[in-house]
């Protein structure tokens, strides 16, 4: 009898995890990349990955720079990346947000001080790559309630959102203190968040998903093989 | 049943000051005032070091500074921030790193007792903003500080008086608490003063033309 129950159970809870995998994986991607140079890294080189915060009205996350980073170095063909707050604060105070260069002439300017130009040697560092964007969160819509009883408690009804991520990264040589091209990723994914009973979260993996395809461009562009 | 009065009244006597300090601790919790004390660490500035011996004086409203934000609705205090001594911990490590030698002094009047003094420098808070997501309606914790830096030869005579703004922001989705996003906006507020202050202080005109005079530059 038992076994009868699960053989009708089976076919029911293959469909629902097959409706949740194609619900959470609403996600659209599209990486585009403009190249001004050649651009080739060695094993002994180095990059550093920095977040543009100058902006009022947003600021690229830490978290995110961190992410593209751990990304670049993974695999065989990873490169060296020296961590954002390391290289912010050995470099301290020219990359801070009101010190920073904002463009190529601006590097030029930076890289004539000797002993700026001495700490950018002495990291080994080949490119600058500076990340731009952020995700915003639209359309939210529905509501769920939740109500807890002497009996029990539980949750009913229905939200979903759009997540909606644009990021660049300009990428700046160090050898010829110009910039060696650009490359940007937008990506969006529709969320949702059914509850019966318990919410059955379906997150549209939109930043996570930015964040890889990022960087792998990123390191196939660094690596010359794009 | 005497007895048992005298051992309450003993049993009063010997607990009485516990018991005052634990219902002063449950009613100091159960206060909306919320404390913050700023903590951070800040990196040495990589600028040329100038020849020179400053003396520099942190007196006690600087080195005490802390900023109460009231609550607009019902006019009582909400957030005390205690940001003094992280000020002087952030001096601490400019200062040396722009001058050759620092000697800190209790007044400008214990310079006499330095006679390598080049120049005295004494900061001072003019103003200081809070921007908190839940007034502001945006995503991020600000600070916005407004300093009134001095400098002077060691005779008295002003060398410099000059106002120098610094501005920081820490997201809220990266920081929960109002704790931690108010302490990261500071120390970004605090960087950006020191990286302004160690990259522009030669460039002050008043600074720039004793230093000019005095065969520093």
């Amino acid at each position: 009898m038992k076994h009868n129950k699960l053989l009708v159970k089976a076919p029911l809870l293959a469909c629902l995890a097959c409706f949740l995998m194609i619900l959470s994986a609403c996600t659209t991607t599209e990486i585009d990349q403009f190249r001004q140079s050649d651009t080739e890294i060695n094993s002994d080189e180095s990059i550093v990955i920095l977040g543009r915060r100058q902006g009022t009205s947003h600021e690229t996350e830490l978290d995110f720079v961190e992410c593209v980073g751990d990304v670049v170095a993974s695999g065989s063909d990873g490169i060296n990346v020296i961590p954002e707050t390391t290289f912010l604060d050995e470099m301290f105070p020219f990359f801070e947000p009101r010190t920073a260069p904002m463009r190529t002439d601006h590097l030029e300017q930076l890289m004539s001080q000797e002993i700026a130009a001495q700490k950018i040697a002495e990291f080994g560092v080949e490119y600058i790559v500076w990340l731009d964007g952020l995700t915003q969160r639209s359309g939210e819509s529905g509501s769920i309630s939740c109500a807890v009883g002497p009996g029990g408690g539980g949750c009913f009804g229905f939200g979903t959102w759009t997540d909606d991520s644009n990021f660049e990264a300009e990428i700046w040589d160090m050898d010829t203190l110009t910039s060696a091209g650009a490359i940007s990723a937008d990506a969006n994914g529709q969320s949702y968040l059914p509850a019966i009973i318990l919410p059955i979260p379906l997150i549209a993996r939109v930043e996570s998903n930015v964040c890889s395809g990022m960087g792998q461009q990123l390191k196939s562009f660094l690596n010359g093989s794009v | 049943m005497i007895g048992s009065k005298l051992d309450l009244k003993q049993l009063f006597s010997r607990f009485r000051i516990p018991a005052l300090i634990f219902l002063c601790f449950v009613f100091a919790s159960c206060s909306s005032v919320n404390t913050i004390t700023i903590q951070g660490s800040y990196p040495s500035p990589l600028v040329s070091q100038l020849p020179l011996t400053l003396g520099v004086v942190y007196d006690n409203i600087f080195s005490d500074y802390s900023f109460t934000e009231v609550d607009e609705y019902s006019g009582e205090d909400q957030y005390v921030i205690n940001s003094g001594a992280s000020q002087v911990a952030l001096f601490n490590t400019i200062l040396p790193a722009v001058f050759n030698e620092v000697v800190y002094l209790n007044n400008a009047d214990d310079a006499v007792n330095y006679p390598d003094l080049d120049m005295i420098f004494k900061p001072a808070i003019e103003e200081f903003q809070i921007g908190l997501p839940q007034k502001t309606r945006l995503d991020v914790y600000e600070i916005w500080v407004k300093y009134n830096m001095s400098l002077t030869a060691p005779n008295g005579n002003t060398i410099a008086d000059w106002v120098m703004t610094a501005y920081g922001k820490a997201p809220q989705s990266t920081f929960g608490s109002v704790d931690d996003g108010v302490n990261e906006a500071a120390i970004e507020a605090f960087r950006d003063l020191a990286a302004t202050f160690s990259l522009g202080l030669t460039s002050i005109p008043e600074v720039n033309n004793w230093l000019q005079m005095n065969n520093v530059l």
